[in-house]
C-alpha cells in the first residue's frame, strides 16, 4: 500500500548507504509515536474489532459467541443507521465550509496589518475557546431560546415578528447548532496565524512590486503558503464533523429532538456502547465510521497533491 | 504596545484571582477547607495515605505521590469496599462531605474492612459505571440508586436473600409491598427497602388565595369546593378546572378569560411529573407496557393522561411547554414549582432537596383521582451490591449499615422505609422551613403508590426509556399533533426493539 | 501572475538564512511596511468590522457573566433588568413585601404589595407603614417591579467554598502542564521524523498514526481503561500523563504540515555545515516554528484543562487528584443545579488558560521578516 499522504515513493530498489542513515534516524524520531502505539492503541482497537463478531453487551444475557458477520448485516439492514448518517452528512454540508473558511477569515483579519491593536482582538477571539463546553453548551442555549435568548430579543426589536426558533425547529437546528460551533474558531484562527506567520514578508513585498492588488496577493500568496495548513483544517474538519454528538447529546439529552435531526450517527454509536449497552453492535457502527472516515481521507490525501503546495518536502 | 496589553491583562487576572480568594467567606488561611473537614470521628490512620487531613496548610504539596503512585488505601490486608456513588442524588458538594464521614465513621468501627467512597457526578456517572464493569473493575456497592436507575444495569445486581437468610436480616419490619418492589424481574431479592418517595401535590397557598381559591384538600379521596360553593370529587377534572383559572399572563388575565395571551403567561396552573412519560400515566392508574402476552400495551389510562397532559400545554396553556421545562434560564433546576410561578405540581416527597425556593407559602395536599381511584406514583432508592463482587459478605455488612444510617437518609430527602422511623424524620425535615407543613400527607400517601411499579423492568430497558422520552420530548415540543397515532407509532416502535432482544 | 504559484514559493525559498546567530529575525510593529494615503481609511474601517464582529461574537459572554452575578430568582424571571439586580423589598409585619410603582391619583407612587388580588390589591405606603393598607384596582401584575444594582459577588466565593477549589486548581495546572510538556517533546520529534526523513513504511505509517482518530474515543474506553487498570494506573495521573509523551495524531499532523511548510536548504546547509539531526531541530526547525509550538502547546492546555471523560473515569472518587472539569460537575446535578455557580465556577476556570493564552500570543503577530545576513 501506498501512502497517500507523500508524492507517490519513486521506485527505488535498495536505499544507499546515507539514505540508510538517514532513514534509522527517521525511525528514531517516531519511535515515540509506534511505542505508544503498540502500548496503549492498538490492543484497544484490535479489541473493538473483535467485538464486532461477537456478541458482548454489558451484561452478557446470551453467552459469549463468535457470530461472524450478524453484526454487519444486521447494520446494513437498520434504518437509523443510514437515517443517522444522512444526519451527520447534512449537518457536514454546512458545518464544514464553515468551520474551515470562518477561521481563516478571522485569522487573516487579525493578520491584517491595517486592524489596530490586533493583539488584543487576538486575546478576545481566543477567549470562548477556552469556555468548558457544558458551559458553552448551557451559555448558548440561553442565547438562542426563543423566549429569552438575546438572538431572537434583537430580531424582535429590529422587526422581525416570528424570529427562528433555532433549537426547536427542524429547519433551524443545524444553524443553531452551527452558530454555537462558531465558539471553538480560536483553534482554527491560531492554525492559521501560526501558518501565516510562516509566510515571508518579502513575498507581499515582490507582489506588489510586481503590481498585484490584495485578492490577488491572496489567491496567489497566501492561500498556496497556507495550503498545508488548510489541509490540515480540512482533514480535521472532516474526522471531527463526522464524530459530532457531544452538543446534541447535551442539548437534547440524546432523543433526536426536534424531529429526529439530531440523531446523529456517532450518538447512535454512543447510545448503543453506553444506554443500550450493546457493545458489539456499538464497535460495528463505530468500524463503519472509522471506513467511512478512511475513505474520505484517502481522497482528500489524493487531492491534496494537485493543490496542497510544500516547500519543505523530504527529497 | 502589544506586550502592554497583554502584561496588564494578566496582571487583571491575577487580581481577579486574589480578590476571589479574598472575598471568600473561609478565612483565606485554610484554602482546603472543604466541607470534608468538619471534624469527623475518624480523621485517623485509618482512612491512609490518600486522605491527608484536610485543612492542613501544606495541603498543595501533598498530592502528588497519591496522584502518581497508586492511590493506596486502607491497612494492607483490608479488605476492600468500593461504594460507587450518584447515579441519582449524592453528589452534591455538601452531601459528599457527609457522605465520607458515613464511610469513616464505618472504618472506624469495623477493622479489617476499608470502605472507600467513590463521587462520581451525576451527569458521567451511568457511563463511568458501564466502563467499570465492562473491563471486569466493577464497584461493590452502588447507591442510592431508584429503581429504574438500577434497572439500566439489569442483570448486575446480587440477589440478596442467600445473605439475608444467612445473617438472619429480618425483612419483616419492612411494608411487604415495599420489599416486593425489589423483587421483579426474575433477578430475586435485588435489594432492601431504605428510602421511600411518595408523591404528593405540591402547591403555593398565596396564588390560591389570590385567586379567590380554597387550598387543595390534604386528604386523601376527598373532595374540593368550587369558588361558587359546589363540592366536586378531587379529581383531574377539577384541577383543570381550577389549573385554568390560575394560569395567568403577563396582563393578569387567567386562561378562561377572552383576551388571554398564551405566548405570555407569567404564572401557570399545574406542572405534571413529567421526567418520564410512564409516571405521567402512572399518577392516573398503575400500569405496565408488558402485555399479559409479553407483547407491548398501551394502558388505557396511560393513553388518556397523555392526552390530558398534551392538551394542557397545548390547549389549555396551565402546564409549560417543553422548550420552556428545558430553558435553564426559566426552570434553572428542573422543576418549574421550584420558580415559584407554578401553583400546583405532581412530585415526590425527595422534592424537598429544591422546594424551598418556591417560597414559605408551599404545603402538601393530596393527588387527584382518576375514575374514583387515587394513585400516587412511586419512588424508592435502596443501596445494591454488585453482582461480580468478590466480597459478598464484607459488602452485605456495608450495606445494613448505610440502610441503617439515619444521617444519609436525612441527606437524600428520603422517607424512612421503616415506618417506626418516620416521625423522628419528618420532625427533622420541618425544621428548615417557616411555614407548618402537613408532613402527614405524605405518610398517608404511601397507601396509594402505584402497583405495579411505573419504573418495573420491561424488555431491552434502556432502549425502550430511549423511544419514550424521544415521544415525550417530541409531544411537549410539537404543537397540532395527532396523539392517537403518535401512541400507536410508539406501539410499533416498541415493539420492534422488543422483537430485536437486548437490554 | 499566472505562474505566481510556482514562482513565488520557490523565490521566498532562497531567502531563508541560516543559524541562530546569523539569521536576522524582526517581529512585529519593525515589519511594517511604510504607511500610504489609504491605509488609515482602510485600518479604521477593519478595525471596525472586528469591533461589530467581536461584540456579536463575545455577547454570550456578557451575558454568562451577568449570570454569574444573578440571583436565581432573577435567572428565572422575565422581564428583569439585564443587570444584576434584587427586587427592592419593605418589611411589614414580619414579611418582606415586593415595592411596585403603582398609578395611583395622576401620580406614580412606589408602594409595597400587600394583598395581591385579580381584580384589586392593597398597597401599604412604605413612608407610613401604620396607616390604612391602600386599595387599587387592577391588575397588579401589569405593574413594574423596583429593582436595585446588586451583583452577587457571592456566587465566586460559594464556588470557592464548596468545592476545594485551590486543590482542584493546582491538580490541574499539573496535569496541564505536564501533559503539554509531553505532547510538545513527543509530537515535535515524532512530526520532525515524519516532515524530514524518508524511510520505508513512512505513508502507511503516517496513514495509521492519522487513522487513530478515526474511531470515536467511546467504544476505545472499555478496553483502554481495561489496558489502564491492569497496568495499576487507574486512580493516579498516569492514564492522563504518560500517554501524552507517545505522541498524539492532531498535533503530529498540524507540526509535519507546518514544517512541510519550511524549505529543506537550510536543514541540508546545517547538515554540510555538520550538525546532526537533533541540532538541525533544535538550531534550524523549531526557530522558525514557534507559533505552531505555542499553537500546540495551547490545544492541548485547553484541552486537558477542559476534559471531563478522562478524569472522570481515572480520578473521580479520589478527590484530591480530581481536576476542576470533574469539581464544577457538581453544580451541575440531578437535583441541584445553580446556574450563577455554574457561570462563576466557568470563570474562574477560564482564567490561567486565557492567561497562558495573553502571554504567549505575540508569537502569532504579522508574517517575519527574514532579511538572510549572508546568503
Amino acid at each position: 500500500m501506498t501512502s497517500p499522504s507523500v508524492a507517490r515513493p519513486r521506485r527505488q530498489p535498495r536505499f544507499s548507504g546515507l539514505a540508510w542513515r538517514r532513514a534509522r534516524w527517521g525511525y528514531v524520531f517516531i519511535a515515540p509515536w509506534i511505542i505508544g502505539f503498540l502500548a496503549f492503541t492498538l490492543l484497544p482497537m484490535i479489541t473493538t474489532l473483535i467485538f464486532t463478531l461477537t456478541n458482548v453487551t454489558l451484561s452478557q444475557d446470551d453467552p459469549l459467541r463468535f457470530v461472524g458477520l450478524d453484526n454487519w448485516k444486521a447494520m446494513f439492514a437498520d434504518q437509523r443507521t443510514w437515517d443517522s448518517l444522512g444526519v451527520t452528512f447534512k449537518f457536514a454540508l454546512l458545518a464544514l465550509p464553515v468551520g474551515v473558511c470562518l477561521p481563516f477569515v478571522v485569522a487573516l483579519m487579525l493578520h491584517s496589518r491595517h486592524l489596530k491593536a490586533p493583539g488584543a482582538f487576538r486575546v478576545l477571539f481566543f477567549l470562548p475557546y477556552v469556555v468548558p463546553f457544558v458551559a458553552g453548551v448551557f451559555i448558548w442555549g440561553g442565547m438562542l431560546n426563543s423566549d429569552s435568548g438575546w438572538i431572537d430579543g434583537l430580531l424582535k426589536a429590529i422587526g422581525v415578528t416570528h424570529p427562528p426558533d433555532w433549537l426547536e425547529d427542524p429547519a433551524w437546528i443545524y444553524p443553531g447548532l452551527v452558530i454555537m460551533g462558531i465558539w471553538g474558531i480560536g483553534a482554527g484562527m491560531i492554525v492559521y496565524l501560526a501558518g501565516l506567520k510562516g509566510i515571508p514578508t518579502d513575498l507581499y513585498e515582490a507582489a506588489r512590486i510586481d503590481g498585484a492588488g490584495a485578492f490577488a496577493s491572496l489567491r496567489h500568496i497566501t492561500v498556496p503558503m497556507m495550503s498545508p495548513v488548510i489541509f490540515y483544517t480540512i482533514v480535521l474538519g472532516v474526522v471531527d464533523v463526522l464524530q459530532y454528538f457531544l452538543v446534541p447529546l447535551v442539548l437534547k439529552n440524546g432523543t433526536g429532538d426536534p424531529g429526529g435531526s439530531t440523531n446523529f450517527f456517532n450518538l447512535y454509536i454512543y447510545q448503543n456502547f453506553f444506554t443500550f449497552q450493546k457493545m458489539s453492535y456499538g464497535a460495528t457502527l463505530a468500524w463503519l465510521l472509522f471506513v467511512i472516515t478512511l475513505v474520505l481521507t484517502l481522497l482528500l490525501f489524493g487531492a491534496a497533491r494537485r493543490w496542497v503546495y510544500y516547500a519543505g518536502e523530504a527529497r | 504596545m502589544e506586550r502592554r496589553t497583554g502584561r496588564l491583562g494578566a496582571l487583571l487576572a491575577v487580581v481577579v484571582l486574589i480578590a476571589v480568594a479574598c472575598s471568600s467567606a473561609t478565612p483565606s488561611t485554610t484554602p482546603a477547607a472543604s466541607p470534608s473537614s468538619a471534624p469527623s470521628t475518624s480523621a485517623s490512620a485509618d482512612t491512609g495515605a490518600s486522605a491527608s487531613p484536610a485543612g492542613s496548610p501544606d495541603a498543595s504539596s501533598t498530592p502528588l505521590p497519591s496522584a502518581i503512585s497508586a492511590g493506596s488505601t486502607g491497612k494492607p490486608g483490608d479488605v476492600e469496599i468500593r461504594w460507587y456513588c450518584c447515579l441519582g442524588t449524592g453528589d452534591a458538594p455538601e452531601q459528599v462531605a457527609v457522605e465520607k464521614q458515613v464511610a469513616d465513621a464505618f472504618n472506624a468501627a469495623n477493622p479489617g474492612i476499608h470502605l472507600s467512597f467513590q463521587a462520581y457526578p451525576y451527569s458521567g456517572a451511568r457511563d463511568a459505571l458501564a466502563v467499570q464493569i465492562g473491563s471486569g473493575n466493577g464497584p461493590d456497592i452502588v447507591g442510592p440508586v431508584g429503581i429504574g436507575g438500577a434497572n439500566a444495569f439489569h442483570n448486575q445486581w446480587l440477589d440478596l436473600q442467600p445473605l439475608i437468610t444467612k445473617n438472619n436480616y429480618d425483612m419483616s419490619q419492612y411494608p411487604k409491598s415495599t420489599v416486593s418492589l425489589y423483587n421483579v424481574g426474575g433477578e430475586g431479592q435485588v435489594g432492601i427497602p431504605f428510602a421511600i418517595y411518595p408523591s404528593v401535590l405540591f402547591y403555593k397557598a398565596s396564588l390560591f388565595k389570590e385567586a379567590g381559591l380554597k387550598e387543595p384538600p390534604h386528604t386523601w379521596n376527598s373532595t374540593y369546593t368550587m369558588p361558587d360553593g359546589s363540592t366536586v370529587p378531587w379529581d383531574y377534572d377539577t384541577i383543570r378546572k381550577i389549573g385554568l383559572l390560575l394560569t395567568v399572563d403577563k396582563n393578569g388575565k387567567d386562561a378562561t378569560q377572552a383576551g388571554f395571551d398564551p405566548e405570555n403567561i407569567v404564572q401557570w396552573g399545574f406542572e405534571p411529573q413529567r421526567d418520564d412519560l410512564r409516571q405521567v400515566g402512572a399518577y392516573w392508574k398503575a400500569g405496565s407496557f408488558v402485555g399479559a402476552d409479553g407483547k407491548v400495551q398501551i394502558p388505557d389510562a396511560w393513553s388518556a393522561a397523555w392526552h390530558y397532559f398534551y392538551d394542557g400545554i397545548w390547549k389549555d396553556h396551565m402546564m409549560v411547554t417543553g422548550p420552556q421545562f428545558l430553558n435553564t434560564d426559566f426552570n434553572p433546576n428542573g422543576y418549574p414549582f421550584f420558580t415559584g410561578k407554578v401553583a400546583m405540581s405532581e412530585n415526590y416527597l425527595w422534592s424537598t432537596y429544591g422546594v424551598k425556593d418556591a417560597g414559605d407559602d408551599w404545603n402538601m395536599a393530596a393527588t387527584p383521582s382518576y375514575q374514583g381511584q387515587t394513585t400516587a406514583a412511586f419512588n424508592a432508592d435502596t443501596f445494591r451490591i454488585l453482582k461480580a463482587t468478590k466480597h459478598p459478605d464484607e459488602a452485605f455488612k456495608v450495606l445494613l449499615y448505610l440502610l441503617q444510617n439515619n444521617d444519609l437518609i436525612k441527606l437524600y430527602g428520603g422517607m424512612p422505609a421503616v415506618p417506626s422511623k418516620q416521625d423522628a424524620f419528618f420532625k427533622s425535615l420541618q425544621a428548615d422551613y417557616k411555614q407548618t407543613i402537613d408532613w402527614n400527607v405524605a405518610v398517608q400517601g404511601v397507601a396509594f403508590a402505584d402497583v405495579p411499579n411505573f419504573e418495573s423492568y420491561v424488555p431491552a430497558y434502556n432502549q425502550t426509556l430511549n423511544l419514550i422520552n424521544t415521544f415525550g420530548t417530541k409531544w411537549q415540543a410539537t404543537s397540532g399533533l395527532d396523539l392517537d397515532k403518535e401512541i400507536s407509532d410508539m406501539k410499533t416502535q416498541m415493539q420492534a426493539i422488543w422483537d430485536a432482544g437486548g437490554n | 501572475m499566472a505562474d505566481l504559484p510556482v514562482m513565488l514559493p520557490r523565490a521566498g525559498a532562497r531567502t531563508w538564512p541560516f543559524g541562530r546567530r546569523r539569521a536576522a529575525l524582526k517581529v512585529g510593529e519593525g515589519s511594517r511596511p511604510p504607511r500610504e494615503r489609504g491605509d488609515r481609511r482602510r485600518g479604521f474601517l477593519l478595525t471596525l468590522i472586528a469591533v461589530v464582529a467581536l461584540a456579536a461574537f463575545l455577547s454570550p459572554m456578557l451575558r454568562s457573566f451577568t449570570y454569574a452575578l444573578k440571583s436565581t430568582d432573577q435567572i428565572t424571571q422575565a422581564g428583569t433588568p439585564l443587570w444584576p439586580a434584587d427586587p427592592v423589598t419593605f418589611s411589614y409585619q414580619g414579611k418582606d413585601l415586593p415595592l411596585l410603582l403603582v398609578p395611583i391619583g395622576g401620580t406614580t407612587r412606589t408602594l409595597a404589595l400587600f394583598e395581591p388580588g385579580r381584580q384589586k390589591s392593597t398597597f401599604i405606603d412604605p413612608n407610613d407603614p401604620a396607616a390604612a393598607p391602600i386599595t387599587w384596582v387592577g391588575s397588579w401584575r401589569t405593574l413594574q417591579n423596583v429593582w436595585t444594582f446588586a451583583p452577587h459577588w457571592e456566587n465566586f466565593a460559594k464556588v470557592w467554598d464548596l468545592i476545594n477549589y485551590p486543590r482542584l486548581l493546582f491538580n490541574t495546572i499539573m496535569i496541564a502542564v505536564i501533559g503539554t510538556i509531553g505532547t510538545l517533546l513527543s509530537c515535535t520529534l515524532v512530526a520532525y521524523g515524519f516532515a524530514r526523513f524518508k524511510f520505508p513504511g513512512r505513508g502507511l505509517l503516517f496513514t495509521l498514526l492519522v487513522a487513530t482518530i478515526f474511531l470515536p474515543a467511546a467504544v476505545t474506553v472499555i478496553p483502554t481503561y481495561t489496558v489502564f487498570q491492569k497496568l495499576g494506573w487507574v486512580g493516579t495521573w498516569l492514564p492522563l500523563l504518560v500517554p501524552t509523551f507517545f505522541a498524539n495524531a492532531y498535533d503530529v499532523f498540524l507540526m509535519r504540515q507546518y514544517f512541510l511548510t519550511i524549505p529543506t536548504e537550510m536543514d541540508e546547509a546545517a547538515a554540510i555545515d555538520g550538525a546532526g539531526p537533533f541540532r538541525t531541530l533544535w538550531s534550524v526547525l523549531l526557530p522558525q516554528s514557534w507559533p505552531v509550538v505555542i499553537a500546540v502547546a495551547l490545544f492541548h492546555l485547553v484541552y486537558s484543562w477542559n476534559d471531563f471523560f478522562g478524569p472522570l473515569i481515572y480520578l473521580s472518587g479520589h478527590e484530591d487528584i480530581q481536576t476542576i472539569a470533574l469539581g464544577l460537575q457538581s453544580f451541575n446535578g440531578i437535583h441541584y443545579r445553580d446556574p450563577g455557580l455554574i457561570q462563576a465556577g466557568t470563570l474562574m476556570t477560564m482564567i490561567i488558560p486565557v492567561l497562558a493564552f495573553l502571554l504567549t500570543q505575540r508569537f502569532f503577530t504579522r508574517g517575519l521578516v527574514v532579511t538572510g545576513v549572508d546568503k
